[in-house]
């Protein structure tokens, strides 16, 4: 053998200086790890294994609903009532908006806040008001951050935007763990618990109605409406979706959702299209024209849009 | 097979080993003393309450009255004349000229002045009462009748729940509702609906001009 | 059996202590890969304790710089496979070896897109309601259920059939084809279905009109056979060159030395030399008595003592050479620099193919200790290979050479060429569609083109990646890219290029406008570009260490035969390369 060859032993300085690599490149390994100290939200064993929604018993939902109302008295100072309600048969919800009413004020916007437990930092808001120009439809033209002194602006509609509880959701067809779904009475939820943050749906979302939690939300205490549901408005964490989900805690024990009762213009009506003598019943069979958003997107929205004069 | 492996290089081996080390030093510092990584919010303020309101726009008198609160300002016949018919005055273009009694009254109900006579809807016999086209007396509570007399289609649609205000219960088998009047959110004297400012707008989640950093503070 | 798993290991212990051998330019690449994997380590704790809000993404553009590595690393993995055509199907030996280093990239490349996936979820504590049976998969429904599929069923396929083959090696025992075959035809189908997999997650959202158009599909994967080639190119001719060294100068001498098979000492062979070779070569057994009478007359035996080359390059000489005793290393000098491409000990060959076809030795034998060996005349060879299983021994070991030829890179320069060349015409196509009829669909092509409203960071990236792509084009048409210098710098631009129009062209104009008309731009943060970083060091680093394991086998120097020798010992040549390299 030409080639001296290192004996099999190493030497000492060798060795030292093996052990020098292996020593530091583990601690900075372990340094790194450091932020995960900063985790505020590392999920517990119970809630780690927590079943999908529709495979809970009745006792399972209910330990989780105790579960979070104690959550919740924990970190806001308040109990809150969390409730799983359930949908009601012979409902189909449908929403009827009357752009010839609506002003633009912005007050849905804010009132679905504080019914919904939403972040206010970083901000999640479910509906989007638009500004369109009259005569035309174009979204593209729409404009998101008006700010006049006054509204309505002459020569300017206001059109109101969030989930469509669309008939033919994209956002359900594609989310890969059945996070979320459309019950029977038209509401499209989202199980917060079983989403796993892919944001596929609201890549899929022709309406741009899905929200994020990028960050931990922050709901201010003095804020924070007790009144909550499971599939509704109790507090999210970071790293799942949300939407509007029709005032769910209101809707299914009969009550109008927060964004109609606040608006001070009555442009928004709501009820089951199933029932003849529901508010929305007469507006889809006397008004003439409605606009369904994207209705060539085959998603069969159920926000009717429609113009008195 | 090969020459023997050059001193050099076993030594530049030896280099790099010792570089790497004092890097993985480094690093380690700079992990356990660097930022944490907690990203630095804008701010933005809460909304103010008042967005939040659901008060109509404005108070009927058959509002107070309901609600049994301070008449004094409406006692109507403690300036006018019991049985005698306030009289109008107009101007050279048929405008109506509001008495200055009457500060809060500006007359706006109907363009080229179509509906500026104010016994077209006050009762001038009973000034307490409204008076219906065809003469007859309506309360104030019974206003929409009178709203409704000429504005047919949106008094239908009201009357369905399709115009105006209605809240509380979709479900009516589970509560009530409350159907709001014409006056709630029109003044009759000129019924066009309010501007108003509207509520703020959306924030972006990260600024242009504020770039989301991290910095080793906390934020809040 | 435990016997068996006793062995592997034995095998997969020696492997790992490969890793921690190498000289300085193997530390200094394989150091700054950890240092950055750990960078992005650390900025990826920060994600994970504070949220998706440490990248630049947001609800307007909710996809971001994760999502184009992604979209890049699949089309890179499939078209690793994808080299195996030629192979497999039309049995090009060139390209044998190249297999593997095409599949262990496409592992790397798969580990890299699995990471970047899950990085990009805001609940990676949750991915157990991924699992079909444990969780809710919604397959066949949602796309991201096929892409799991797929995506997990590609790296079985890939892991499993490199880990044998390699296992294979390392035993020098012949790969039985009916358990590898299928799964390569298995993976050739699975690496088109990669792809189209994911341009279908893309293509199936209506209300995205930018991505909701046929030729997504087609595209990917066209450029996909652009770039994942081009980085195979790439990748091979580095394996090459630290595979291979200048020798110093008596090395040089040895090399250019005289000793030739003439003036070694030999003799003529005996039955018992065969008998001897029987022992090593199982095969051997099945030449009869008859046969082996018939050509011992122009057998020989030689015995050559250590360090001694007895088998030039460029040669030409009729005879073939069996191992007796002791071991010999075939190189093979390329450009200057001389690659081990095969280790031959007692009952393996060398020399076989100039014996069978008559063309110059491709390669030097030098002997590396005494060894003996039988020189066996190409007629005496082919009444030999008469036998079906001497034929197939023969024939398979034949196969077993690290030959990285530059045929090979030529053959891979042709895939990219007829991938680019589609990949631009197709670019024309969707150019036409958005711009002539002039809908209102068009918007977000318009915003990356030209800009919109008044926006248009986006703008001289995709102009920077369409001039590259055009140069590529270019070049590759030209005869002057089958230089490798040109080949190089090509590969380079088609692969930026390439990496640009996918990654940023692709998944950002998606989301500029949103689907209500609002405009918000993206740029990743630091946080986010570390994790990147970071994820593309890992996967380079695996890639690395891949090769540290596969190339000694491949060349024979690290086998079943030499277990009990430490690593170091055993490779000696590899650290001697280095150190011989200046």
């Amino acid at each position: 053998m030409s080639t001296p060859t290192p004996a099999n032993g190493m030497d000492r300085r060798s060795f030292l200086r093996t052990s020098a690599v292996l020593t530091t490149g583990l601690a900075a390994l372990a340094a790194s790890l450091k932020p995960l100290m900063e985790m505020n939200d590392f999920p517990t064993a119970e809630r780690f294994m927590q079943k999908y929604y529709k495979e809970m018993t009745p006792a399972d939902m209910d330990k989780v609903l105790k579960r979070i109302t104690n959550e919740v008295e924990k970190q806001y100072g308040l109990r809150p009532h969390v409730r799983d309600y359930k949908p009601m048969d012979g409902v189909q919800y449908v929403y009827c908006l009357n752009l010839t009413r609506c002003i633009g004020c912005r007050k849905c916007v804010h009132a679905c806040v504080a019914e919904n437990n939403q972040s206010r930092n970083p901000e999640i808001q479910y509906i989007r008001v638009l500004k369109m120009e009259d005569g035309s439809l174009d979204i593209e033209k729409a404009e998101h951050d008006y700010d006049p002194e006054q509204v309505p602006e002459k020569g300017f509609f206001y059109m109101p935007v969030q989930c469509q509880q669309c008939k033919n959701p994209p956002c359900v067809k594609v989310c890969p763990v059945h996070a979320t779904w459309q019950e029977t009475d038209g509401i499209t939820v989202v199980d917060y618990d079983w989403c796993i943050g892919c944001r596929y749906c609201e890549a899929a979302c022709p309406y741009w109605a899905r929200r994020f939690n990028w960050t931990k939300p922050e709901i201010p205490k003095e804020r924070l409406n007790p009144e909550m549901s499971y599939l509704g408005n109790r507090p999210r964490r970071q790293g799942v979706m949300e939407k509007c989900h029709f005032c769910i805690q209101r809707t299914r024990q009969g009550k109008y959702p927060a964004c109609l009762e606040v608006c001070p213009a009555g442009a928004r009506k709501f009820g089951n299209i199933l029932d003849p003598n529901s508010e929305v019943s007469y507006i889809l069979n006397h008004k003439r024209v409605f606009i369904q958003l994207k209705e060539e997107m085959g998603t069969s929205p159920r926000f009717f849009y429609y113009f008195d004069v | 097979m090969f020459s023997q492996p050059k001193m050099n290089s076993s030594a530049r081996t030896r280099l790099v080993l010792l570089a790497l080390a004092a890097v993985f030093a480094g690093l380690t510092i700079l992990f356990v003393f660097g930022s944490s990584g907690r990203p630095r919010l804008q701010n933005i303020p809460l909304v103010d309450t008042n967005f939040l309101n659901t008060a109509t726009v404005r108070r009927s008198y058959a509002d107070l009255v309901r609600d049994k609160e301070d008449l004094s300002d409406f006692d109507c016949y403690a300036c006018h004349e019991k049985g005698k018919a306030p009289p109008l005055r107009f101007d050279t273009n048929q405008n109506i000229i509001v008495a200055k009694e009457h500060p809060d009254i500006v007359m706006g109900h109907g363009s080229h002045g179509r509906n500026n006579n104010c016994f077209n809807c006050h009762n001038e016999t009973n000034l307490l009462a409204l008076q219906s086209r065809d003469g007859r007396p309506l309360t104030f509570s019974d206003s929409p009748q009178l709203c409704g007399s000429c504005h047919g289609p949106t008094y239908r649609d009201w009357e369905a729940g399709a115009h105006g205000r209605t809240s509380g219960y979709w479900e009516r088998s589970l509560g009530s509702i409350n159907r709001k009047q014409c006056v709630n959110c029109h003044n009759p004297h000129s019924p066009h609906f309010p501007g108003r400012k509207p509520a703020p707008g959306p924030h972006l989640l990260h600024p242009p001009e504020v770039a989301t950093a991290t910095e080793p503070e906390s934020h809040h | 059996m435990i016997q068996a798993i006793k062995n592997y290991f034995t095998f997969l212990q020696r492997c790992g202590r490969l890793v921690f051998i190498g000289d300085w330019r193997y530390f200094t690449w394989t150091g700054t890969l950890a240092v950055f994997c750990l960078l992005g380590l650390n900025a990826y704790c920060k994600q994970f304790a504070h949220g998706l809000i440490t990248t630049g993404m947001s609800d307007q553009v909710s996809w971001g710089v994760y999502i184009a590595n992604f979209t890049f690393l699949v089309g890179v993995a499939a078209a690793a496979v994808m080299m195996v055509i030629p192979v497999y199907i039309y049995d090009n030996e060139e390209l044998h070896d190249l297999v593997i280093f095409g599949e262990l990239l496409a592992v790397a490349a798969i580990i890299m897109c699995l990471l970047f996936v899950t990085v990009d979820l805001g609940r990676p504590d949750r991915f157990w309601h991924l699992i079909p049976g444990l969780g809710q998969f919604n397959f066949p429904a949602s796309m991201l259920s096929w892409d799991v599929i797929v995506l997990n069923g590609y790296l079985l396929l890939n892991v499993h059939i490199c880990g044998y083959l390699i296992y294979c090696r390392y035993q020098k025992k012949l790969p039985a084809k009916w358990f590898y075959y299928p799964f390569v035809f298995i993976a050739i189908v699975w690496a088109i279905s990669i792809h189209t997999v994911t341009a279908f997650l893309y293509v199936g959202l209506g209300g995205r009109p930018f991505w909701n158009s046929s030729i997504v599909g087609p595209r990917f994967l066209a450029s996909a056979f652009s770039a994942g080639p081009a980085l195979i190119i790439l990748a091979i001719q580095v394996v090459r060159r630290v595979t291979a060294t200048v020798p110093s100068g008596d090395a040089k001498q040895r090399f250019a030395g005289a000793a030739n098979p003439k003036t070694v000492a030999s003799r003529p062979a005996t039955l018992d030399d065969l008998e001897l070779l029987a022992r090593f070569l199982p095969e051997f057994d099945s030449v009869s008595k008859d046969v082996r009478r018939e050509i011992l007359p122009g057998l020989a035996v030689l015995d050559v003592p250590a360090g001694d080359t007895f088998l030039r390059q460029g040669e030409t000489d009729p005879h073939a050479f069996f191992v007796l005793k002791g071991q010999v290393v075939v190189e093979r000098e390329e450009s200057g620099r001389y690659r081990i491409t095969r280790s031959a000990r007692p009952g393996e060959q060398f020399g076989e193919v100039s014996a069978l076809a008559g063309t110059p030795r491709m390669a030097t034998a030098i002997a590396e200790e005494a060894t003996q060996v039988l020189r066996v005349p190409s007629d005496a060879l082919r009444k030999m290979m008469k036998s079906p299983r001497m034929n197939k021994i023969v024939h398979a070991r034949m196969a077993e050479r690290l030959m990285i030829t530059d045929r090979a890179l030529m053959i891979l320069r042709n895939i990219v060429q007829v991938s680019m060349l589609i990949n631009v015409f197709l670019l024309v196509n969707e150019v036409f569609k958005e711009f002539y009829s002039g809908n209102l669909h068009s918007i977000s092509a318009k915003y990356l083109f030209v800009g919109l409203h008044g926006h248009h960071a986006l703008v001289p990236w995709i102009w920077s990646a369409i001039l590259l792509n055009l140069t590529a084009m270019v070049l590759l048409i030209l005869p002057v890219s089958r230089s490798l210098k040109w080949l190089n710098l090509t590969c380079v631009l088609c692969i930026v290029g390439i990496w640009i129009e996918k990654g940023m062209g692709l998944v950002i104009p998606g989301f500029i406008p949103t689907p209500l008309g609002q405009m918000v731009e993206y740029s990743p943060s630091l946080n986010e570009t570390l994790i990147c970083l970071g994820i593309w060091a890992f996967g380079l680093l695996c890639y690395t260490l891949f090769l540290r394991m596969a190339v000694p086998i491949l060349q024979g120097r690290l086998s079943k035969a030499n277990e009990g020798q430490p690593e170091d010992e055993v490779l000696p040549v590899l650290a001697a390369n280095s150190s011989a390299q200046n």
